[in-house]
């Protein structure tokens, strides 16, 4: 009995020193990690939209200045209305939206995708470009999948493949993206191939639950997709608070 | 005394040559396959696990004598878990590009089986100091073998070393190409395979 007793306070004892110690470094690091993760949002931000190249190593400075110029964090309401987060007041289902913008002009727009994956939530941007229907770039900077199958989804070769690709068919439907199972161009039809990216080998699920979290988030953000379409955004984006308004006249 | 003969001496050497984790006792080839496609992320992880195995090893020894023997693999993976966290922390805080790209193997170093089979084995019967040094010489043991095949596999795989391109591109231009085997997995395979093969022979033929 006493030597149970020993193994039971020993084993408390561990616990609290161990317990004690964690704590202390991950709350003293806390602050340093969430600067690093801010910077890390950012640089694939900045991938998307191609402002920034892979190759290249850049400080969190650079990588500050370089967001500060170009991006501006908005929000979109339901109805597709742009407005600036801090003019729009608490709630009422925002979504957040950037805007890269280059001589007051709006290039494109990233929207932040939180999708469901295998093992985890799978975290990434996805840029479209201003006329409302193509993708300009995908960038996955968080997420749990399998490294070496579904991991695959953070590489290179597998985001470039979403590039020039359309989320509305011909005749102008929402379509979304896909990812096929297997080579895209031997599993679906012609005419759907630009809805469609090559998928991963051994990752099929990864595939399915990022098709599903793509799908769901862009047809959230569908009506202010239809505003780039219908080109009707005016933009003031020099201003101090910078805002959007939708031009109820049809244009075409 | 000759410092090869001290007791010191040969709890570094050992493990570090003679008994290498890998090369000899086919030990840990999990992370040996997965984090040494570039000599930046073999070299962290080499760090990482030189750490973990030379602590566990101190600390698992400093308490030998009061850890109740039927909980001790408990006590030893507690402390070898804790450690492995305050790593995973600290790559975070301070090397966040690496700890990406190693993502969940720095985790996975708590099921490398070297570690807990240098605690058992050795650092439950020796005093601290020894243990320390073995740990030490088992972490130089796994993280040469580590660096070694990320040297081959980045500069046959990408043409680069520690990420600066070396292959000076007239051979790019003469047809030469990086080889693509190189970052796949039976890569490191068939490398540990052919370092073992020569590690084997030095040895043999030493004892002959």
């Amino acid at each position: 009995m006493p030597d149970q007793l020993k193994s039971i306070g020993f084993a408390l004892a561990m616990c609290f020193v161990c317990g004690v110690l964690l704590t202390t470094a991950a709350t003293a690091l806390q602050e340093i990690q969430q600067k690093n993760m801010l910077n890390d949002r950012r640089k694939n931000i900045l991938r998307s939209v191609d402002l920034i190249s892979r190759e290249k190593a850049y400080t969190p400075d650079e990588i500050a200045r370089i967001y500060r110029e170009n991006i501006s964090k908005m929000a979109v309401s339901a109805d597709g209305t742009i407005v600036s987060p801090d003019l729009a007041g608490p709630d009422k289902n925002l979504l957040p939206l950037y805007l890269f913008t280059e001589n007051q002009n709006i290039q494109s727009y990233i929207i932040p995708i939180e999708s469901q994956g295998l093992w985890g939530k799978i975290y990434a941007y996805m840029a479209l470009e201003n006329d409302g229907s193509t993708i300009a770039g995908f960038t996955v900077y968080k997420h749990s999948e399998t490294p070496g199958l579904g991991g695959e989804i953070d590489t290179q070769w597998f985001q470039e493949k979403f590039e020039g690709k359309k989320i509305i068919d011909q005749t102008g439907n929402f379509v979304a993206v896909a990812i096929a199972k297997g080579e895209a161009e031997k599993k679906v039809p012609d005419q759907k191939l630009p809805h469609y990216v090559d998928g991963i080998s051994g990752a099929t699920l990864t595939g399915k639950y990022l098709t599903q979290g793509l799908q769901k988030t862009l047809s959230e953000y569908e009506p202010v997709s239809v505003a780039f379409r219908k080109n009707r955004l005016r933009c003031r984006m020099q201003e101090e608070q910078p805002w959007c308004e939708t031009d109820e006249t049809d244009q075409n | 005394m000759k410092l090869t003969k001290t007791k010191s001496f040969k709890a570094f050497a050992g493990p570090a040559w003679t008994e290498n984790p890998i090369n000899m006792q086919m030990l840990g080839i999990c992370s040996a396959l997965a984090v040494t496609v570039q000599l930046k992320t073999a070299f962290v992880m080499a760090l990482a696990m030189t750490f973990v195995v030379s602590f566990s090893n101190l600390i698992v020894s400093v308490m030998r004598n009061i850890i109740p023997s039927n909980i001790r693999l408990i006590v030893e993976l507690a402390v070898i878990a804790s450690l492995v966290i305050l790593t995973d922390e600290i790559l975070r805080a301070y090397m966040y590009d690496v700890s990406k790209l190693l993502s969940v193997f720095v985790g996975l170093i708590i099921t490398n089986c070297i570690i807990l089979g240098r605690a058992e084995g050795f650092a439950l019967s020796n005093p601290p100091h020894l243990a320390f040094i073995d740990g030490l010489g088992n972490g130089v043991g796994y993280g040469s073998v580590l660096v070694s095949v990320a040297f081959f596999r980045e500069l046959f795989g990408s043409g680069d070393i520690f990420g600066y391109s070396v292959v000076p591109e007239t051979f790019y231009n003469a047809g030469y190409e990086d080889m693509g085997i190189m970052l796949l997995a039976p890569a490191a395979f068939i490398i540990i395979g052919l370092m073992a093969w020569l590690q084997k022979y030095l040895t043999t033929r030493d004892e002959e």
